[in-house]
This record gives structure tokens, C-alpha cells and sequence, in this order.
């Protein structure tokens, strides 16, 4: 009976290690957890659980699929397919560090902002501009920008960072899927990030989908923008508003992966979910900038469009059965 | 081409300076010419002077092949000035050099010794009787002065000595007699030291040549141990360190490393250089070791005493600290930077990046905060989120004339339908800096149909440019 009592601890023992080191909640073990009443585990329990660790983005499905937020101490990547979407996937990524400045989690929102840039990423896309990003919602008073020249400094800069804990985020940015930056690279950041607590934010540019230590993988595409909102609480036609993310959680533990629409509000520091862009998308009321028809001409109809083309006229021809308007084309 | 120096046997064999080469060569067959490299020459003669750094700070290039060494209070650390100048001939002559020196109260009569004389020590009693032997040349005179002294029959300076003064400078002017002056001590001379001397230094010889990188750490963090008293004295710490290391055969390395708030402590400055170590692995040829140890302040700040606190905030402003050191000393200062707002609506002028390191943590110069939560900055004009430092030009297509957007534009290769667009926001040039002629620029916000936002400007008005160009500075979340 002891026997069995004894493995069954060291059973527990060893799923909460594996636990502990895939940074996942068990819910069975917290029973487990309730029995342990050594004093020296408890104190190093309670001393772990005070600081909130996860990041809530206020979007019930979302905050849902990501088991409360997105994780403080872990690595949360951002994808984005081609660099013309950097601008979106930088935004996300400076939308959830205003959160967390918002929210302030534990001190850690206080802290400076890192981001470390690779060089090529900042010629392509442009290098993160400070009076935008403070428009953004996001305190620029301490912002660190480096800018390291190669793939392995811009890593050891991250552990750095993570190590130090003097940032309340760090975010990596790079190109693709270097060959330098690996599972074995991404293992070695995670740790550092769970052992200092503080997250860290990897942007890939232009990038595929590649295993990783990261606990969530987000692909960000752009969308279209909601339009401003005037005093009365109509819509502005035609205007540009809140940015609007296209967020497809890529990995998570939920297997089917989830996809929406959230709009950022920088003065509220809030996302919200839009669920349907396409109702933004077609203006009503006013009409838009360049209100044109972008969509194809309707066929298979009983009065079809005319095809395009002018109309010329031409002298009538014998046995011929056109009218007296020929096409020309 | 001509002779510019000699070696012994050349000299044995009757060549002088100034010789033609064919001439040289019709005296001597066997001559061996090497084409003259001065910047090498330089370079040596300035790789001398570092290693006579370890005898003082103070080191002057003299002409082609001379080298100054003020040893003002520092002979007695060698045991005295004849040890001295015995150790300096010794070791460099070791080095594999023909050197002469001479030690006197003067340049100009140690410069005069050390060339036409014998290495030797020369008191202040015995100037005159020292330098009246020599060749006129011997006092840093023009070639032309000597020769026309030489018509005169005075050849040496003894000759000019006992001469009466007036008649020399009225016929050879003040040059001669000021040189003259240098070298009996009448005059003074100042030496232009290659290097500053820094406000302090401490260094550390070594028996035996150390070649590990920990031993030179920790060896560094003891020579700044030492350098604490000195810098407490003056309520001081250092922000700017050099930690300078004398390689067997003569070689020197100089590392800096800057701190970004002033350093005291030891072991944390032995870090910096851990780091810059790191940084610099392949460039630090060991060899067979460093002999000589030697740490520099180069700059110092007043010292902000610390008092601990139990919240915790003072030990997060150190990590914080510790980080733009650490990056500093390995990556270089530029590769750490923070921003700072300027006055001026030009968006790439409203920003400049400054170093980390010269970003005071403890009194930070502050970028304004942004809006607080939930207050409207409406004021606030919409900035894009990441700048290009280089707008990129782009071709816009059915543009509204004369003030609006452009429908489709094409850019990288990729043509984008515009669906929607804001705009224009006019941001004149700054005359006062680029000049009356100056294009203003008309700023949009598009938005793509796929969504990306992009902000674009036209550079010119319709009304003054024919063909306004647009470019891409930026794009929006």
C-alpha cells in the first residue's frame, strides 16, 4: 500500500515536471497539487502563481483558445506571409505590448520595450517608427531598438534581454525562416523566457510554418479597416478607422485552428471582435474615395452587360445581319 | 630614384643618403633596393610608441625615427633615469632594433645626443659642455642653414655658443637661435603627446605573460580594484574604460569599453570587458602573452550613491544598466539605441535615435508619454507604425488633380488598387533648413484592397511641377 502510494508520488511528481517544463496547467494535478503540504513546496508555489502569467486580449473566443491570454514567460510567434503584411503583423505585436503596458501585469508593464531588429528586416519593412507606435497605443518613453548585424547576435541579444528581465517585452523580428534560428535556438529562448518570466515576441517576416518552441503561433494577414466613428455614432464613409487583424492561431493545444477578425482601438487599448469585415468593407451612405466596381462583370443572366469596348459606327454592309453598330475591339 | 636609408653594410660600403639607385648600384652590384613604404614606416614607429607606453603616457613621434618620452616623475618607477634609458636601449634592442636615447632636461639636447652622440644621461650642469661638440645639424636646423653656417666656418654648436647672438638672427634668422635655446634649456619646448593621458590608470606587471582569457579578466578586475581608491577620492566613477595590453614581442592592444553610468566596482568592470573580449576574439592575437596590464579611465562622471531600497526598482534600473553595457562592450555602442523627439513636422526629422549608452538610466530624458488610457488624441496626427528610411518612389496611376489619391499605384513590383484613401495632410518643407526651393509634400492614407494600409506622399504641387513624383514612406498596422 505505501508502495503503491510512493509511485503514485513520484508518478505525480514526474508529470508535474513534464508540466512544469511544456508550461501547460494540468488540471488533475491541482488536486494533486492541494495534497502536497510540505511547507517549502507551497511557499515555492505561491511565490510562482502571484505573478499573473498570461496576457488576456479581452476577445472571449480568443482569450478561450489561448487557455486565458497569451503567455507571459513563453515565446509567442508571429507570422506573416509576405513582407507587404509587416505592417499587420508588427501591429499586433505592439498591440498586445500596449496591453500589457495598459494593464500593467505585475510590474512587468512598466518596464522598457526591446525590439531587436535584423537589418534586413528593417530595410524591407522599415524600422519601427516612435511617434507612430505612440499612436498606437504604446509608450514610447523607454523604447530600445537594436540592431544587430547577424541572425546570431540578434539571438544572443534576445537571451540577453530575457535574462536581464529589465524588459517588460522583447520582440525579435526576422526574415523568414533562417537557418541559425531552429527548434534548438527557439527550446533556448523559451527556457530563458520561462525562468526570467517575461515574454518575448518573435515576428516572422515573409515566413513559413516551422515547428518551434513557441507556445502559440499566430498568422497575421491584413484586413480591411472599420471606419471612424463620428460623435453620433454613425459611420464615416470612405474613412480609415481602427486597424483590423486577420489572427489565424496556427498552433495552439486546440487542434482546429481558429480564425478571426479583431480591430485594435489605440485610445481604449482594447481589441474587439468584428465578425464580419465585409460589412465594413462596402461603405454605406456616403460614397467611398474610389467607389468602383472591383468585382466581376454578372453573367449567365437574361441581360447580360455589354461586354467592354466602345462603339463605333461603321457603314452598313451588304448581307450583312450586324445592326447598324458595329464592335470594335 | 634615390637612397632614403642605409643599413650597415651599406654604410660600410660607402652609399649614402640621397644617392641615386644606379649610381648606388654602379658603387655596390650586390645592393639589395627595397621601395620605400612611410606609411609602414609610420605605422612601426607609431607601434614603438605603444609599447613605450609602458614607461610613460606621455610619448611624442619625433620626425621619421624618433620617438619623445616625457619620463617626468615616472624614472623612479624604473629605478632611476640612467635604469631607465639602459632598460628602454636593452628591451629595444632586444626587439631587434639599432636604437640610441639619451635622457636630458630638454628635447632639443636629448633629440641632439641621442643622434650625433652616445646614449647617456646628461645633467643639467654639463649642457653646454655636451652639446658644444656637436654638428650644427644636431639642432633641428634646415639643411640650407647648416651649409651656410658651414661657409662661415661655424660648424659646431659650440662655435654658435660663443657667438654674439644679434648677428646670427639677423643673417639666419630667429629659427636658429630658438633652436639653440631649446636645446640649452633657455626656451621651452612642448612635445604634442600621441595619446591623451587619461585621468587614471593603474596596471599590473607580470613575471610571467599571461595568455588565458580569464586570467586577464580577473587580472583586470583586481588592476580596477586598485583604481577604486582613486576614484572614490574624487566621488567619482568611470564611464569610459581602455584596458591596454603589452604582448611579449611588443605588440599592444587597446580595448575600450563604455559604461552607461559611471562604474567603480571591480568585478563590474571586468565584465565590460568580458564582453568587448567576446567581441573582439578573433582580432586579440594572444601570442605568447601579455606582459603588462594596464586599465585607463578615459572619462569619468561624478558617482550617484546608491542607497538600496526593498521594492526592488533600484535593482531593475541596474539590470537595465548592466544590459546596454553588456551589448555596448560586445556589439558596439551604435547597435543598442533609443529615441528622442525633435521639433519638426518632418516625420524623419522628428525622431533621432541616440545611443543607449549615452541614455542616462537613472534620469531619463523622456520621450512624452502617450495618451493615457481612454482620452482622445484626436489632435494627434495618425503616424504610420514602421518608416522607411529611404522613401521609396512608386508609380501612381489615375491621380486625382490636382490634390487627391491616386486609384492604383504600383510598388515593388506589385500594383495595388487603392479602396480607400485620407488625405492630404500638407507638411511644407522646412525653409530654414532646405532652402526656399524645397517640394512640400502631400501625405494619403490608402488602403489596399487587400487590406495592407500604406502612407504615401507626392512630392510637389501640381501648380509648380509638371510631374510630381510619389513615393512610399511608410505603412500602417
Amino acid at each position: 500500500m505505501a508502495r503503491s502510494a510512493l509511485a503514485q508520488e513520484t508518478v505525480f511528481a514526474l508529470r508535474e515536471t513534464i508540466a512544469r517544463l511544456e508550461g501547460k496547467p494540468i488540471p488533475a494535478l491541482a488536486a494533486a497539487q492541494a495534497q502536497a503540504t510540505a511547507d517549502g513546496q507551497e511557499r515555492e508555489r505561491s511565490g510562482r502563481e502571484d505573478r499573473p502569467a498570461r496576457l488576456a486580449t479581452g476577445v472571449a473566443v480568443m482569450d478561450e483558445a489561448l487557455e486565458g491570454g497569451v503567455p507571459l514567460d513563453a515565446i509567442t510567434e508571429i507570422r506573416s506571409r509576405a513582407f507587404l503584411d509587416a505592417g499587420v503583423a508588427s501591429g499586433f505585436a505592439f498591440a498586445l505590448s500596449a496591453r500589457l503596458q495598459a494593464g500593467a501585469q505585475g510590474g512587468v508593464g512598466t518596464l522598457p520595450v526591446l525590439w531587436i531588429a535584423e537589418r534586413m528586416a528593417s530595410q524591407e519593412a522599415g524600422a519601427p517608427y516612435p511617434l507612430g507606435i505612440r499612436g498606437f497605443g504604446l509608450s514610447t518613453t523607454q523604447f530600445f531598438h537594436a540592431f544587430p548585424n547577424r541572425i546570431d547576435e540578434a539571438l544572443w541579444l534576445a537571451e540577453a534581454a530575457l535574462g536581464s528581465g529589465a524588459f517588460g517585452v522583447t520582440i525579435l523580428e526576422v526574415r523568414g525562416n533562417p537557418k541559425a534560428f531552429g527548434l534548438t535556438e527557439s527550446r533556448r529562448l523559451a527556457l530563458r523566457a520561462k525562468a526570467a518570466g517575461r515574454p518575448l515576441f518573435v515576428l516572422r517576416h515573409a515566413a513559413q510554418e516551422e515547428a518551434s518552441s513557441a507556445t502559440f503561433r499566430f498568422l497575421a494577414e491584413p484586413a480591411l479597416a472599420t471606419e471612424r466613428r463620428l460623435p453620433d455614432g454613425s459611420m464615416l464613409g470612405g474613412s480609415i478607422g481602427h486597424p483590423v487583424f486577420r489572427l489565424t492561431l496556427e498552433k495552439s493545444r486546440n487542434p482546429a485552428p481558429l480564425s478571426l477578425f479583431l480591430a485594435w482601438n489605440a485610445h481604449d487599448r482594447q481589441f474587439t471582435c468584428v465578425d464580419d469585415p465585409i460589412r465594413h468593407a462596402v461603405p454605406e451612405g456616403r460614397a467611398a474615395a474610389h467607389s468602383r466596381a472591383s468585382l466581376p462583370a454578372a453573367f449567365n443572366r437574361q441581360d447580360p452587360a455589354p461586354a467592354l469596348g466602345s462603339l463605333l459606327a461603321f457603314d452598313r454592309q451588304a448581307g450583312g445581319r450586324a445592326g447598324p453598330f458595329e464592335r470594335a475591339s | 630614384m634615390r637612397l632614403t636609408a642605409l643599413d650597415e653594410n651599406a654604410q660600410a660600403a660607402g652609399l649614402k643618403r640621397g644617392q641615386g639607385l644606379a649610381e648606388a648600384r654602379a658603387i655596390c652590384p650586390g645592393l639589395v633596393a627595397i621601395d620605400e613604404d612611410s606609411a609602414a614606416d609610420r605605422r612601426f614607429l607609431e607601434a614603438l610608441a605603444d609599447w613605450c607606453d609602458r614607461y610613460t603616457p606621455l610619448v611624442a613621434l619625433e620626425g621619421q625615427d624618433g620617438l619623445f618620452l616625457d619620463i617626468t616623475g615616472s624614472a623612479h618607477l624604473f629605478g632611476g633615469e640612467a635604469a631607465l634609458l639602459s632598460d628602454v636601449l636593452h628591451r629595444m634592442t632586444g626587439l631587434g632594433l639599432a636604437v640610441r636615447g639619451a635622457v636630458s632636461s630638454t628635447p632639443g639636447l636629448s633629440s641632439a645626443v641621442a643622434r650625433f652622440g652616445e646614449s647617456r644621461v646628461i645633467a643639467d650642469s654639463e649642457i653646454e659642455a655636451v652639446l658644444a661638440p656637436l654638428p650644427i645639424a644636431a639642432l633641428r636646423v634646415g639643411a640650407d642653414v647648416v651649409q651656410a653656417l658651414a661657409k662661415v666656418g661655424l660648424k659646431q654648436v659650440g662655435d654658435l655658443l660663443e657667438a654674439p647672438r644679434a648677428p646670427l638672427a639677423r643673417r639666419f634668422g630667429p629659427h636658429l637661435l630658438l633652436r639653440l635655446d631649446q636645446a640649452t634649456g633657455l626656451d621651452e619646448e612642448a612635445i604634442s603627446p600621441r595619446l591623451p593621458v587619461a585621468s587614471l590608470s593603474a596596471e599590473r606587471r607580470l613575471a610571467e605573460p599571461i595568455q588565458s582569457e580569464e586570467d586577464i579578466l580577473s587580472l583586470a578586475g583586481q588592476v580596477a580594484e586598485a583604481l577604486k581608491p582613486s576614484l572614490e577620492a574624487r566621488a567619482a566613477g568611470g564611464r569610459m574604460f581602455e584596458l591596454v595590453l603589452f604582448r611579449v614581442d611588443g605588440k599592444v592592444f587597446r580595448l575600450t569599453a563604455g559604461a552607461s553610468r559611471p562604474l567603480r566596482d571591480g568585478p563590474r568592470i571586468a565584465r565590460l570587458f568580458a564582453e568587448r573580449l567576446t567581441g573582439v576574439h578573433d582580432e586579440l592575437d594572444v601570442g605568447f602573452g601579455f606582459e603588462i596590464l594596464r586599465l585607463n579611465v578615459l572619462s569619468h562622471d561624478a558617482f550617484d550613491h546608491a542607497q538600496g531600497d526593498f521594492d526592488g526598482d533600484g535593482s531593475r534600473q541596474q539590470s537595465l544598466a548592466d544590459f546596454i553595457d553588456q551589448v555596448s562592450a560586445r556589439l558596439g555602442p551604435e547597435c543598442l539605441k533609443t529615441y528622442q523627439l525633435r521639433e519638426s513636422h518632418i516625420p524623419e526629422r522628428a525622431v533621432v535615435a541616440i545611443e543607449a549608452l549615452h541614455h542616462s538610466v537613472s534620469k531619463p530624458q523622456r520621450l512624452p508619454e502617450a495618451a493615457p488610457l481612454g482620452t482622445a488624441s484626436s489632435a494627434e496626427k495618425e503616424r504610420p507604425l514602421r518608416l522607411f528610411a529611404h522613401p521609396e518612389p512608386l508609380e501612381a496611376f489615375a491621380v486625382e488633380v490636382p490634390d487627391g489619391p491616386p486609384i492604383r499605384f504600383r510598388w515593388r513590383r506589385l500594383t495595388h488598387q487603392v479602396r480607400r484613401a485620407e488625405g492630404p495632410e500638407r507638411l511644407a518643407a522646412e525653409w530654414w533648413l532646405d532652402g526656399e526651393g524645397a517640394p512640400t509634400r502631400d501625405y494619403f492614407r490608402l488602403e489596399a484592397d487587400n487590406g495592407q494600409r500604406f502612407w504615401v506622399y507626392r512630392q510637389g504641387l501640381y501648380d509648380q511641377v509638371a510631374n510630381p513624383r510619389w513615393f512610399m514612406h511608410g505603412i500602417f498596422a
